[in-house]
């Protein structure tokens, strides 16, 4: 039986990067998020650019999804840390660049990036949050005119929710 | 002030709870029912997969509430927090329990399950016992949970199934797709006999509950029509309808009170949004609080009468905790096989697969030897959204963005359909799979956390494993690709029983034949917790049956009102 540790949250490179990840009130994360959102957004709009067979990053706003939702009380805080830790580590990998490289470089960093183990699994989670932001109920913002479930040919189900997370 | 007793209170609002509260309330009796959890009302269920299947939503926040979980690692026994391993055993914490999420497929256990033992002796590193009653006493109420839950299906003979006093179930099967039939043709090729399977789900409108309107997502929701038989559709409202019941949601029982050695006179209660404590009194109190958990608040209610936990003089407490064994695969049918008009057929949103095999239950074979098998059911890859696409993100062992995550997702969703089997085997009650108290971490509200040890006894997954190989032949056989099985040792933490075995001897069991503790009279544990085997079939049907009797005898003790 393998356990899912959550060591693998850890990015041991950033440990002195400490004092953003702490951050319990929303207000210290969304300075946190602010200073990173840049590198995310990049990553997002490379992995669901525009006209491909799904919907963007761009149209469904999909890094602003990833923020209310890492934001909400329901979200796991080892993963928000996480995932604010891994955009600083792919920023200064590449050397702060990167939602400047054209899209062969930006692909080649993320690549790159994908083969350490820790950016491998960063990567796999804005991917797991993208997906969240493209099929999830639109009232949670994204996944607009339901253009996520119409590029699948499908739907959610009845009745859709009135509020987001059942009003908790 | 003067303070209130109730005739009983119970722990827990899910299936055991909610059908010992229905008895009681109908009988006369004022009953509390303490749920932890919230109310959510029919009209508020939705089927919002963030929020209910991505999200601890309707569970406690593992940071807040939490297990460790001891596994062997290197030779030793190692236990993580769950709020470390995200693994939570938390399962629907809300008014009705679990029995709000599931998806209901219904089956009885069969008479040799009550005599296992008996039946195939002992294993070595099992410590299986046969049950201290028979099918023939629980049956009637197993006839009572399918009249009172709304059981839908067809009757269909098959030596394995179980015999019942009523002819037939009280609604018509739920509607099927045409992959059912493809199912019955190609089981029949391969000597195999196809089931349709009972489902605690309306198929038709009852008093102020409506049909299944087939909505594609089932399992993991609340149901919108209240089609399904939950114990809070089913129980509680006609419980709360009698004027009997105080139903007190977010309230989390700390422990039990035990004022001298043979009885309970309070539960120790904490209101979970404000914070406060009380007492809540009674005559009865019944534990319905799931396995894991009622074994763990009768651990933390030791007191000097009871100093290995309350009604633990055997010292069984929370020991032979078993789950439900087995695994589960599946495989594609895909469009340029099947051709448009099949495949149109097939993608038809909403409707069921409904298939079950009972053939390799009991097995008795020439070269493969005779030992107790398990049920299979059949069913469509459950329909939420996001897991669908998040199983389309690998290739070659890299993640897949832009244009080749584009094509395989959609390609996933329109080319194909996927078909899962689930299979049910007794998981062997055995010396490493109990729950204790762990000795230094403790819940948001200052209790010891459940430690549980897991471990299978390595029957459980060569069961598993062979079962399985039939089951993907039956895939082969209707042209399915992509076919895998995922057989392992891992627990399912949604269907868990014992820890307070029941039997007729003291020093060897917590409950009498009743349920009842031996050291207690005044206390009751009706959930799963009573099992000493689990049985091959999913436990929803037996913890219903057995909480009705339960709830019957406890009528007898309090005298009819």
């Amino acid at each position: 039986m393998q356990m899912r540790r959550r060591d693998f949250l850890i990015f041991g490179s950033l440990l002195g990067a400490a004092t953003c990840l702490e951050a319990k009130e929303s207000s210290s994360f969304a300075k946190a998020f602010g200073s990173v959102e840049p590198t995310i957004r990049a990553v997002q709009e490379h992995m669901f650019p525009e006209n491909g067979m799904l919907p963007s990053a761009v149209s469904m706003q999909a890094t602003r999804f990833l923020f209310e939702t890492m934001q909400h009380k329901s979200f796991d805080r080892d993963i928000r840390k996480f995932v604010i830790e891994g955009a600083k580590e792919l920023a200064l990998r590449e050397h702060g660049k990167f939602p400047c490289l054209p899209a062969e470089e930006k692909e080649r960093a993320l690549r790159a990036y994908e083969e350490t183990p820790q950016g491998g699994r960063w990567l796999s989670r804005i991917m797991i949050l993208s997906m969240e932001a493209l099929f999830s109920d639109p009232i949670y913002g994204s996944n607009i005119d339901e253009a996520g479930w119409k590029a699948l040919h499908t739907e959610g189900g009845q009745p859709r929710p009135s509020t987001r997370y059942i009003a908790l | 002030m003067r303070k209130e007793v109730y005739d009983v209170v119970i722990v827990g609002s899910g299936a055991s709870g909610g059908a010992v509260a229905y008895t009681l309330c109908k009988a006369g009796y004022r009953v509390a029912v303490l749920e932890k959890g919230r109310f959510i009302r029919r009209e508020e269920f939705s089927k919002d997969e963030l929020a209910y299947v991505r999200r601890d939503i309707i569970t406690p926040s593992l940071f807040d509430e939490y297990h460790t979980i001891e596994e062997r690692v290197d030779g030793k026994w190692v236990a993580t927090p769950t709020y470390e391993s995200g693994w939570s055993f938390w399962n629907g914490n809300i008014v009705g329990g679990s029995s709000n999420l599931m998806s209901g497929m219904f089956h009885r256990m069969h008479p040799d399950d009550f005599r296992l033992k008996s039946k195939y002796g002992a294993i070595a590193g099992a410590n299986i016992v046969d049950w201290p009653i028979s099918y023939e006493e629980m049956e009637p109420y197993y006839a009572l949970a399918e009249t009172l839950i709304g059981i839908s299906g067809k009757v269909q003979k098959h030596p394995f199934e179980p015999p019942r006093s009523t002819p037939d179930f009280p609604q018509p099967p739920t509607r099927e797709n045409i992959v059912s039939k493809w199912f019955d043709k190609r089981c029949k090729t391969l000597g195999i006999t196809s089931l349709v399977t009972p489902r605690a789900i309306l198929s038709e409108n009852r008093e102020d509950r409506h049909a299944c309107y087939y909505s594609n997502f089932c399992g993991s929701y609340g149901c919108g029509s209240g089609a399904k038989g939950s114990s809070r559709e089913a129980l509680l409202k006609p419980a709360l309808a009698t004027g009997n019941l105080t139903l007190m949601s977010n309230t989390h029982v700390k422990f039990l009170h035990a004022p001298e050695k043979k009885r309970v006179a309070y539960a120790v209660a904490v209101n979970t949004l404000t914070g406060q404590e009380k007492k809540i009194y009674g005559t009865i109190f019944v534990l319905a609080a799931q396995a894991h958990e009622s074994a763990r608040l009768l651990l933390n209610s030791a007191n000097r009468y009871h100093p290995d936990g309350l009604a633990n003089s055997s010292k069984e407490l929370g020991k032979n905790l078993v789950f439900s064994g087995g695994g589960a695969g599946q495989g594609e049918l895909h469009r340029e096989s099947l051709g448009e008009k099949e495949f149109a057929s097939l993608m038809q949103r909403g409707l069921f697969v409904n298939r079950s095999v009972l053939d390799w239950y009991f097995i008795d074979h020439w070269w493969d030897g005779r030992f107790k098998g398990g049920l299979v059911e059949f069913m469509f890859e459950h329909q939420n959204i996001i897991s669908r696409a998040l199983k389309c993100t690998e290739e070659e062992g890299k993640l897949a963005w832009g244009d080749a995550l584009g094509e395989k997702v959609t390609n996933y969703f329109t080319q194909a359909k996927s078909i899962r089997f689930e299979i049910f085997t007794d998981w062997l009650p055995n010396d490493n799979c109990f729950v204790s108290l762990d000795e230094t971490h403790k819940d948001k509200y200052g209790m010891p956390v459940g430690k549980l040890r897991l471990q299978a006894h390595p029957q459980d997954v060569r069961v598993g494993r062979y079962i399985a190989q039939k089951c993907e032949k039956i895939l082969e056989e209707m042209g399915a690709k992509n076919i895998y099985s995922a057989i392992s040792s891992d627990p399912p933490q949604n269907l868990i029983a014992g820890g307070c075995r029941f039997g007729n001897d003291p020093k060897t069991s917590v409950l009498n034949r009743y349920c009842q503790a031996h050291d207690v009279p005044n206390l009751f544990v009706a959930d799963a917790s009573f099992m000493p085997t689990g049985g091959s079939v999913p436990y929803s049907w037996t913890i219903y049956a057995n909480a009705l009797r339960v709830a019957d005898h406890i009528v007898q003790l309090l005298g009819k009102r």
